[in-house]
């Protein structure tokens, strides 16, 4: 199947430093493709060259089999996305937004009000239709960039952390819909933070740190590569339990996500006497959570993120 | 690039516009600045003797446009044109919305096109509205007399209502002129207040280079030079010249401005 997104050998330089080197990006039609990577690894620059928002330095892209030859120009029909929190004019309400963007795609004016109606709907915004944008909270903002997107009829959507600024339940919906557009054959390539989210939406990932690809493949590819299982560790002195694990180089330890506690990666035996270790100094274990081969586990093995 | 993709991009604009306040008070100050003009003349016994056709502005209602537009070529009718020009490309920085802009369908020259096909129908638009306002204000509040020209020749109603119509479309050219300078500005600062208050504040720098001595010849390349030409439209017989020079002059820089302009916004990178 000829993918519907080809990013291949993609480089951007700001101010003499690389935000991408050589980058390649494969998206198949119906695939749901996850963009994983630290803060500042490139994720977001990449997702801005495709979409036609930053010229490239050197690499090609191609949608639908169609090389993009100017790097700045319109964006192709069946393409959408967003990147950051969506923005929007804060003077005009959601469907007057809406509507005008659509004009801009298709200037068919009777058209466009039922479609925006319909992108309103499937974002639940209809209560909101009227309300001015300035009023929206992020997570309305949001969805309502997940709306426009909709208007183009994307075959490849792109969506840079679409679910950030959501509630669980405005997540949930969201992670429904990109499902359902995967299902009827788009290629979402959804950049996210939360790893878990897209170990459980995502059959194929792309990570990036530093601005290179550190892992491009399938899901369950990157399980199979599992360097050690990983452990979510509480002590009375984290700080030292750290400052510990940094001496051994069986063993992966970084500071979980919320700051609570620490995630571990090793395999047993380096495990068993980093606990003994731990005693000896003076840190009790308070609690040691088998995690399993989590695609956070793979992430911080792949990354920098993780401080030996 | 067609006519079809810039026609909707400027339908697009016009519908902002009407939801915006600013292009509203613009127009409003426009239609109604006129009539309390001519209603502050009505109340005192004297008249702005200093200023072109002045001394006629209670003699003749067509007096009443030819002074409003001595006055606005000075810093209203640059303010005027940067209002919108000054802000149109800049308050897409200021709202961040480049990114949802330049994710449709239309490329960035018919954007660009677009843009500012609006500000120049803006720029037109508030002028005809001021023009048209105060020769209704003079025509209203004190009559259709007979207009003495800058050479003491009287002009019937037609034949000044002709004239008046000339002085006004002359300013046009400078208008659009400044209005170019004003998308620049806005497109290089990214700054609604440097694309609307730059423009004026040089407009009035220009303007006031006059009372300096010194080369004429300089002058002549000021923007500004084509709001005198109408002038030479109010004479028997009329004289051309300075219209022709100045509309040339405004022309160059219209052409220059938008040209840096197109440029900067195809090569800029949204990574804002």
């Amino acid at each position: 199947m000829e993918p519907a997104l080809e990013a291949v050998g993609i480089s951007k330089r700001y101010a003499g430093c690389d935000a991408l080197s050589g980058v390649s990006l494969i998206a198949k039609p119906g695939e749901l493709h996850g963009l994983l990577g630290p803060n500042g690894a490139g994720k977001t620059t990449l997702l801005r060259i495709v979409l036609g928002l930053v010229r490239r330095d050197a690499g090609t892209v191609r949608l639908f089999g169609r090389a993009v030859a100017d790097p700045l120009g319109p964006l192709p029909d069946g393409v959408a996305g967003f990147v950051e929190t969506p923005t929007f004019y804060p003077y005009l309400s959601g469907r007057r937004n809406l509507e005008l963007l659509a004009r801009l795609d298709d200037d068919r004016r009777g058209q466009n009000g039922s479609r925006v109606l319909d992108a309103l709907r499937r974002v639940a915004l209809t209560e909101a239709a009227d309300v001015r944008v300035a009023a929206y909270s992020a997570g309305m903002r949001q969805r309502l960039g997940v709306a426009a997107s909709l208007l183009r009829s994307p075959r490849v959507l792109l969506l840079d952390e679409p679910t950030s600024s959501l509630d669980p339940a405005g997540a949930q919906s969201v992670r429904d819909m990109v499902r359902r557009l995967a299902a009827e054959g788009v290629a979402v390539v959804l950049s996210s933070h939360d790893m878990s989210e897209v170990e459980a939406l995502c059959e194929a990932v792309t990570i990036i740190d530093h601005g290179s690809v550190v892992y491009s493949g399938t899901i369950d590819g990157l399980r199979q590569a599992a360097p050690a299982p990983v452990h979510a560790l509480h002590t009375s002195d984290d700080r030292a339990a750290l400052a510990l694990a940094a001496g051994r180089p069986a063993l992966r330890a970084a500071a979980a996500a919320d700051d609570n506690g620490l995630i571990v990666s090793a395999d047993t035996g380096s495990l068993d006497a980093y606990v003994l270790a731990l005693a000896e100094i003076g840190v009790a274990v308070r609690t040691l959570e088998h995690r399993g081969r989590s695609l956070e586990a793979l992430f911080l093995h792949l990354t920098s993120a993780v401080r030996h | 690039m067609t006519l079809r993709a810039i026609t909707t991009v400027t339908g697009v604009e016009c519908a902002k516009l009407r939801d915006q306040l600013a292009p509203r008070v613009v127009l409003a100050v426009c239609a109604l600045g006129p009539f309390a003009f001519i209603a502050a003349m009505r109340l005192q016994n004297s008249t702005p003797d200093d200023t072109l056709f002045g001394r006629h502005v209670k003699e003749s209602g067509f007096a009443t446009p030819l002074v409003v537009l001595g006055f606005a070529t000075l810093w209203v009718v640059p303010a005027l044109t940067a209002v919108v020009a000054g802000d149109m490309f800049a308050a897409e920085d200021r709202y961040g919305t480049w990114r949802a802009l330049l994710t449709r369908s239309r490329s960035r020259g018919e954007i660009f096109a677009g843009k500012v096909a609006t500000a120049f129908c803006f720029s037109a638009l508030a002028l005809a509205v001021l023009a048209a306002s105060s020769l209704v204000a003079g025509l209203v509040g004190i009559g259709s007399q007979p207009l003495v020209d800058l050479s003491g020749m009287p002009l019937a109603p037609a034949r000044a209502m002709g004239r008046i119509a000339a002085a006004w479309a002359s300013v046009l050219p400078p208008a659009f002129g400044i209005t170019a300078v004003a998308v620049l500005l806005s497109i290089v600062t990214r700054s609604s207040v440097a694309g609307v208050g730059l423009p004026v504040v040089a407009a009035l720098a220009m303007q006031l280079s006059v009372y300096i001595d010194g080369p004429d010849a300089p002058r002549r390349l000021l923007v500004t030079y084509g709001f005198g030409a109408w002038h030479g439209l109010l004479t028997e017989p009329p004289y051309y010249r300075p219209l022709v020079y100045g509309t040339t002059v405004s022309i160059a820089y219209l052409v220059v401005c938008l040209a840096v302009a197109h440029r900067v916004i195809v090569r800029r990178d949204i990574d804002g």
